[in-house]
């Protein structure tokens, strides 16, 4: 048990790469969004200037799945760590940070509708379709989406630590197969419509549901790549 | 810089050294020897073959454990170690000179003559050369 | 006691193989604990894929490696009582060595600071500079600090010497018998190059080819062979009914390594015989033992193949 907050420690001896980082980018990209409303000239018609800068955080975090299993894992061996415990260690370091950051996004969607959008009508973080939910499936939401993408790198980069190259290949090439399947399979139905119809009828709660089932299968496959992985 | 060679296990060379400097008298009897650690350290080798040098040392009485402070040398060692030296001299000194002296056709009276020359112009208590 | 009677590390019927190669080929192996081994043996020759297996790192196709009796793999008990630092290790690319001390400390309960802090001193060791920039010298430093200071009961060096000076070297065999000696452990130094640290092993492993070549006590193997020069044929003469290890032969003139053990009267003989007898190095000797076992293996095989 010690190992896997220790393991977590490492990961945190550069405070940079799991705090600071997303930290910077969620400031300068916020700040950097509210100065190009403030420039955009007021459009009859237009009361809400909607942004999704506020993903960028999310897109750093996918990258983070990779650094810190590709950085850190050849690293943890040579501390006589298991395998076992790297992943506990890592991944539930990530699951704090990505609590953390799902609530200040909650809050910081509070302040944005409390300012009227940052006194200028702009939409960075309370997004309407998920606004509406209560506290709990906000954040819960935000957290599912972090850990998704976060999981997403963790998930690649085992495959590429333990088959290497043509592990990506495979890789790559099987999902664009399955991608290719499910159109051609669409297409040649015409279901399309009822498709589109489909994801239209998503809810939060059930869309939650979903990729949150994914992280755990995307969980799961990366734990029984890693178990085999040799750096 | 080395002392140590690879003819021989290192501890009977270990043994060896700390029995010349017994016999050349730089190890007085009574005395304290360095430790296997001190040995090993100056050495630069294992600690343990070191131990194995001194213990043979101490099987053979030339040198004694006391407990908690290390290993000294017996009373009537380097007697001890002197009679078995001198045992050793003709096999190990002479007869090799003798057979250098007949290749090189040199006689008994010219050896002889050789040797006592030597004995009066080196210094008696010189260090073996070993 | 029962700890002292289980081998620091056993081995049975070791086996790596990967797609076209044996990497490690039923390898058996028991060494004791608190002793230095030197695993050696050429590049290539399975050192690695051996130390990987023994700390769990990696894995083996078929056999048993244990430490203290059990299996290391994802076994997070037995892993903490080892250190392996690989030859070609690496660390978080923003880490420096500072930073890599610090997860050390965490890991290795028997960390001892002040030693790291004294070894990098002496290896002049730049602390506040990324690892990733490091020459191959200081990199290979940073994995002996880190092999030294966590005084794990059983340590691995894997050609730790790599890129660093003679000054350096020397600093390192000179604290590893000083640290040892005050805290024994087991210590498995792999090397490829043999004369440097021949006198600090105890204990001698050649591994060739994924197999073991030799296993025996250095102190046994110091003086068992014997080199025999001078007139070709007085000196086959004198080697007859002896092992040969490597022979050389220059006109009339023959050199024979043999495995001997010559008694005092063998010695005049071949002196009388004018024969001149020369101590055969443990490097020397590993490479003759190792080389003479290695055609002994093969030549069966080769002329199988030509058939």
């Amino acid at each position: 048990m010690s190992n896997i907050v220790n393991v977590a420690r490492m990961q945190l001896i550069n405070k940079w790469t799991f705090l600071g980082i997303p930290m910077i980018i969620l400031v300068s990209s916020t700040g950097l969004t509210i100065a190009i409303w403030a420039m955009i000239p007021k459009q009859d018609g237009v009361t809400t200037l909607v942004s999704g800068s506020g993903q960028a955080v999310m897109w750093y975090f996918l990258a983070l799945g990779i650094q810190s299993l590709t950085y850190t894992f050849p690293f943890s061996q040579a501390m006589s760590v298991s395998r076992r415990t790297f992943y506990l260690g890592t991944l539930g370091l990530f699951a704090a940070i990505a609590l953390g950051f799902a609530i200040l996004y909650y809050v910081l969607g509070l302040v944005e509708t409390a300012t009227n959008g940052w006194g200028m009508g702009g939409q960075l973080f309370a997004l309407g379709w998920i606004a509406e939910n209560n506290a709990a499936i906000q954040v819960l939401f935000y957290f599912v989406l972090m850990v998704l993408l976060f999981m997403i790198g963790f998930w690649f980069a085992t495959i590429y630590l333990r088959w290497k190259t043509t592990g990506m290949l495979v890789t790559w090439i099987g999902l664009g197969l399955l991608l290719i399947a499910f159109i051609g399979f669409l297409s040649l139905n015409k279901m399309w419509m009822d498709f589109w119809g489909w994801v239209g009828g998503f809810t939060v709660p059930g869309l939650l549901l979903g990729l949150g089932g994914l992280c755990v299968l995307l969980a799961a496959g990366s734990y029984l790549t890693l178990r085999r992985a040799t750096t | 810089m080395s002392v140590i060679d690879d003819s021989r296990p290192i501890f009977l060379q270990i043994a060896e050294l700390i029995e010349n400097d017994i016999v050349s008298g730089e190890i007085r009897e009574e005395s304290q020897v360095p430790s296997t650690n001190e040995f090993a350290a100056y050495h630069r080798i294992n600690p343990a073959t070191a131990a194995k040098g001194v213990n043979l040392l101490v099987e053979s009485g030339i040198l004694y454990k006391k407990r908690g402070i290390g290993m000294f040398v017996s009373t009537g060692a380097r007697a001890q170690l002197l009679a078995t030296r001198r045992k050793e001299f003709q096999h190990q000194y002479i007869a090799p000179l003798a057979r250098e002296a007949r290749k090189l056709g040199i006689t008994g009276a010219e050896l002889t003559v050789m040797i006592t020359q030597s004995l009066s112009t080196e210094e008696p208590e010189g260090r073996g050369i070993r | 006691m029962n700890e002292n009677m289980t081998p620091a590390i056993e081995v049975r019927n070791l086996v790596k193989s990967y797609k076209d190669v044996e990497a490690l080929d039923d390898i058996t192996l028991s060494l004791a604990a608190n002793r230095i081994y030197g695993l050696l043996g050429r590049n290539g020759a399975g050192k690695t894929t051996l130390m990987s297996i023994l700390t769990g790192q990696g894995y083996a196709t078929s056999g048993q490696a244990l430490i203290f009796g059990t299996n290391p793999y994802e076994h997070d008990e037995t892993l903490s009582r080892i250190c392996f630092i690989r030859e070609s290790q690496r660390y978080p690319d923003d880490f420096t060595a500072t930073q890599a001390f610090k997860a050390a400390a965490m890991f290795f309960k028997n960390w001892d600071h002040e030693l790291a802090q004294r070894l990098c001193t002496e290896f002049a060791l730049p602390l506040k500079r990324r690892i990733k920039k490091l020459s191959r010298g200081q990199l290979s430093a940073v994995g002996v600090v880190i092999g030294m200071a966590s005084r794990a009961e059983i340590t691995f060096f894997d050609e730790p010497y790599l890129g660093l000076d003679a000054v350096a070297r020397q600093i390192f065999y000179d604290r590893l018998i000083e640290d040892y000696a005050q805290h024994p452990r087991t210590i498995v130094l792999s090397s490829h190059l043999i004369d440097e640290i021949a006198n600090l092993l105890e204990h001698v492993v050649v591994i060739d080819k994924g197999k073991i070549m030799l296993d025996e006590d250095a102190e046994t193997l110091r003086g068992s062979a014997v080199a025999v020069m001078g007139n070709a044929q007085k000196v086959a003469d004198f080697i007859d009914g002896y092992e040969v290890l490597h022979r050389d032969a220059l006109g009339s003139l023959a050199a024979v390594t043999i495995k001997a053990r010559l008694t005092e009267t063998q010695r005049q003989m071949a002196a009388e015989l004018g024969l001149e007898l020369s101590a055969v190095p443990l490097q020397q000797l590993v490479v003759r033992t190792t080389l003479a076992e290695a055609t002994k293996e093969t030549t069966p095989d080769s002329l199988e193949a030509l058939k």
